[in-house]
């Protein structure tokens, strides 16, 4: 095993949890079972890994085949990388017949046009994903398979989820996914997470909506709110409506886990009891960061409760009604307030 | 400047004065000088002593004159974990070197007794020394700033290799109230800013070793909402002199799960509103600035917010405020990034532990 090889492993090794190294090793493949029972898994990292490298030695294992490894890792673990979206517009005619095996030959035809020193692997996964790993090399060098860059793409759908990849090489990927998905443009979807399944389920709208209705309860178990027997008369109309209105601008049960949102604003400062402010010509710029463990929950819970007013103000529920979380707020823009 | 540094540097002697006439004294010169009280969170025990509710906007001080460049370098750009101390009995700036030997003697005791300092190997020498920092003290009452350093060598390491500082900590008192200080009985040494940085273990062996030798007792300091209004605007009124580059307030709202949010504010807009703030009150550049015109300015903030999103951020609390010059976070960490406002920065904060003090 070459210097490369080595590393890759020795990395992969550190960064797979000890739990989950056992079945990703047997999901490889690569070792048989002989040489997986010889593997101590509760011996110290450092151990392992020279145990592991000894074993990828005897079977004479490549760099490409550790990349192989890293993919399955990947793949059952998304959550850890940071991932952006784009969206694909303006499909042409095939563009929602094609399949897995005439995306395969179109992307790595395409790619093989544009770029000569590029290494791609292409699977699909069992959720109707097209994953695609890619190393990189530069120029006429070796390929790097350190810093691979990653793609999902649902087909026929018009998203696609990037991780790691380098600003040279963004116009050519991009490029690439347009010709063999046959649309004509693609864009930035101003939308990045850390975890792929939110930021997937928030724009293929996988979670549970509420439609508006005019009759807001016809079901009374569903509205209960938090009950304080001294205000729950009072407030129990207010409340359900809260509730109603939090539910149509985010939607109910569990919804995606998307970390934060940024909005950059750069609208004036309109306050009646402040003339000289008012009166200002130029923008009032700040950015705002909105960040939880789980934002829109977190949103929802201020939209029921009464920290945020009701009915939800365009800009926080733009977020899953346009499925993005970066926003350039300006007076001219439609999406600023008044 | 003809100040003899000899006087400064002995523990201040005042006049002998009962506890009885302190307090009045106190009250009648809270009175006449603070005017209306702001209202506080907390105000423990009896002190009659409110938050100022107008203060002189900070001017740039090049201290540098004052104060060694080591010393500067050793007090800004770091994060300081800060307490309130009560003063402390028979404490005397001349006997620094012995404290530092007793100090380094308590710690290696309760290392060996087991207590947790987990330095590496059991065989660390830890070796204090305690100094001056000459040139902080504003006022001629205000007890010149103790430092505090504790250095280790790790256990296999060569006897020339360098020690390297683990903990380091001051003990301060910037512009202190001076009725305060002239009621001390004698023998009392106030010095109610503590600073400290580095392992959690020394500093709370330093801190019983303290307790036990000067009687004294150490609360955390928390940066309440107040403070950290007034510092946002203080901090965008330096803007005027030094650039803050950002005004950065970070806010939690209690929903489930906690929302974050930080609001950055460009530098210029935001001394912009609070020019417009301060010019409705008709107030001239060099005068004081009150609290209403802080309120309005946070308002200002706010309300901005609201229009945009509709969520109202006094529903939540505000955790941390930064700029260039330095950054404070309600649970009682303060880094000062510039040395031009190191003096009035700590004597802010210095008022906000002569309030926690219960004496």
């Amino acid at each position: 095993m070459d210097d490369p090889a080595k590393f890759l492993l020795r990395r992969l090794v550190r960064r797979i949890p000890a739990q989950m190294l056992k079945a990703t090793l047997e999901k490889w493949g690569r070792l048989n079972a002989e040489q997986r029972e010889s593997l101590n898994f509760s011996q110290s990292k450092w151990a392992l890994t020279q145990e592991l490298e000894a074993l990828c030695e005897e079977s004479r294992l490549t760099v490409k085949h550790i990349a192989e490894l890293e993919m399955i890792y990947i793949t059952e673990n998304p959550n850890q990388m940071m991932w952006h979206a784009f969206q694909l517009l303006d499909p042409e005619d095939g563009a929602l017949a094609v399949e897995l095996m005439q995306f395969k030959e179109l992307f790595k035809c395409h790619l093989r046009e544009l770029v000569r020193n590029v290494s791609v692997k292409i699977k699909k996964h069992t959720d109707e994903a097209v994953w695609i790993r890619m190393s990189w090399g530069e120029g006429f060098s070796r390929l790097s398979h350190l810093n691979a860059t990653y793609v999902v793409h649902y087909l026929q759908t018009p998203y696609v989820f990037v991780s790691g990849l380098s600003p040279k090489n963004k116009p050519l990927l991009l490029q690439v996914l347009t010709l063999s998905t046959k649309h004509e443009r693609i864009k930035d979807a101003n939308l990045s997470g850390r975890k792929l399944t939110a930021i997937r389920d928030l724009l293929l709208r996988q979670y549970e909506h509420v439609f508006p209705t005019k009759y807001p309860s016809p079901l009374t178990e569903r509205n209960q709110s938090v009950s304080n027997l001294h205000t729950e008369k009072e407030q129990a109309e207010a409340s359900a409506k809260r509730h109603q209105m939090a539910g149509q601008a985010f939607g109910n049960g569990v919804l995606p886990a998307l970390q934060s949102a940024v909005y950059k604003l750069e609208t004036k400062f309109k306050d009646p009891t402040n003339q000289t402010m008012t009166e200002q010509d130029e923008p009032f710029r700040c950015v705002v960061k909105f960040s939880s463990t789980n934002l829109l929950e977190s949103l929802r819970h201020c939209a029921s409760s009464g920290i945020a007013s009701t009915p939800v103000a365009p800009l926080l529920s733009s977020i899953p009604l346009k499925g993005r979380n970066y926003f350039v707020i300006t007076d001219k823009s439609p999406s600023a307030n008044s | 400047m003809d100040k003899s540094r000899t006087s400064v540097t002995s523990t201040p002697i005042s006049s002998v004065s009962t506890r009885r006439i302190r307090r009045r004294s106190f009250r009648q010169s809270t009175r006449s000088h603070f005017g209306v009280a702001s209202r506080l969170g907390l105000t423990p025990g009896q002190t009659t002593h409110r938050f100022n509710t107008s203060r002189k906007a900070p001017k740039p001080q090049n201290i540098t004159e004052k104060v060694s460049p080591e010393h500067l370098a050793l007090l800004v750009k770091t994060e300081w974990h800060l307490c309130y101390v009560t003063p402390l009995y028979r404490f005397r700036h001349t006997q620094l070197k012995s404290y530092a030997r007793q100090l380094s003697a308590f710690i290696a005791a309760e290392k060996q007794q087991g207590l947790g300092v987990e330095v590496g190997g059991l065989q660390d020498t830890f070796k204090v020394s305690m100094s001056v920092l000459q040139g902080l003290a504003e006022t001629n009452d205000d007890p010149e700033t103790v430092l505090i350093q504790v250095q280790s060598r790790p256990a296999f390491a060569r006897q020339d290799e360098p020690l390297k500082t683990v903990w380091s900590g001051w003990l301060s008192c910037i512009n202190g109230n001076p009725e305060y200080l002239h009621s001390l009985p004698k023998d009392f040494t106030c010095l109610p800013l503590f600073g400290s940085r580095g392992l959690e273990g020394l500093s709370s062996l330093v801190k019983s070793w303290l307790r036990s030798t000067f009687d004294c007792f150490f609360g955390p300091l928390d940066i309440n909402q107040t403070t950290l209004r007034w510092l946002a605007a203080l901090w965008t009124n330096c803007h005027m002199e030094s650039n803050i580059q950002h005004l950065k307030m970070q806010w939690t709202l209690p929903a489930a799960p906690p929302l974050h949010v930080a609001y950055t504010v460009n530098s210029g807009d935001a001394l912009a509103l609070w020019r417009s703030v301060r010019k409705s009150r008709g107030a001239d550049e060099e005068a004081c600035i009150e609290i209403e015109e802080v309120t309005s300015f946070m308002e200002g903030l706010t309300s901005h917010f609201y229009r945009h999103f509709g969520v109202d951020l006094s529903a939540g609390d505000l955790n941390q405020v930064s700029t260039a010059l330095g950054s404070a976070k309600v649970k009682g960490r303060m880094k000062i990034s510039s040395s031009r406002y190191l003096i009035s920065t700590l004597s802010l904060l210095t008022e906000c532990a002569f309030l926690k003090i219960p004496i």
